[in-house]
């Protein structure tokens, strides 16, 4: 069994620390070989993505402003920023000179992988707060 | 994808900048996607991390056989159909 720790981290501030950077929710709770294999084997297949497709791929919608109009617009974005700031910083870098986007076959592998990357964080992070949770002194 | 070989000869690749030129090898790329599922859903789902590699090994490979299968099976109805 993974070495835990003795320290009760709140549910929430491990799902937080989860999406910031993924793996690091069990890290917290002490779950480290758990945080390693879950946190590098989503970082890899986000990179992965990005050297697939490009950076291109992360395609944030052009507005927020309205939530509904901004997920229709760009579906697979949601599944990307669960990921974690990582999506924001290669959205961020990919409005730069010189990134050129990808068509066909090579975007939507790519795109598939950095959602796929964010959507098993979003496992991850559920798992953790869970575990978090029944560690939880009761009240 | 004959009339494009004397372009795509003169593609270089800028890992981050351009897409990969795997286009003729795209359904290889299945192969890491499927291992990085099969990785962190057993992470998840076991108690015991000592039995991941074998139990995400598993995986990957029923992953793998049963897409093997459902393709097959989707192109013999295609051709039936056709």
């Amino acid at each position: 069994m993974a070495a835990s720790s003795s320290i009760a981290v709140p549910a929430p501030l491990v799902a937080l620390a989860g999406w910031v950077l993924p793996g690091s929710g069990y890290w917290l709770i002490g779950q480290r070989a758990r945080a390693l294999t879950v946190g590098v084997t989503i970082l890899v297949l986000f990179v992965l993505g990005l050297l697939i497709g490009g950076v291109k791929v992360i395609d944030p919608p052009a507005s927020i402003s309205s939530p509904l109009n901004a997920v229709m617009q760009k579906p697979w974005f949601v599944g990307q920023i669960l990921a974690g700031p990582v999506t924001l910083v290669s959205a961020s870098l990919g409005k730069g000179e010189g990134f050129h986007a990808s068509y066909a076959r090579m975007n939507e592998i790519g795109t598939l992988y950095t959602a796929i990357a964010g959507m098993l964080n979003l496992l991850a992070i559920i798992d953790a707060s869970h575990r978090a949770a029944q560690r939880e002194p009761r009240a | 994808m004959t009339h494009l070989a004397p372009m795509l000869a003169q593609y270089i690749y800028q890992p981050f900048y351009k897409p990969l030129p795997a286009w003729d090898l795209w359904y290889l790329l299945l192969l890491p996607l499927c291992l990085a599922i099969a990785i962190v859903y057993k992470s998840i789902r076991s108690d015991e991390m000592k039995s991941v590699p074998r139990q995400a090994l598993g995986l990957f490979v029923f992953i793998i056989v049963v897409m093997i299968l459902t393709g097959g099976a989707l192109a013999a109805l295609v051709n039936i159909l056709r």
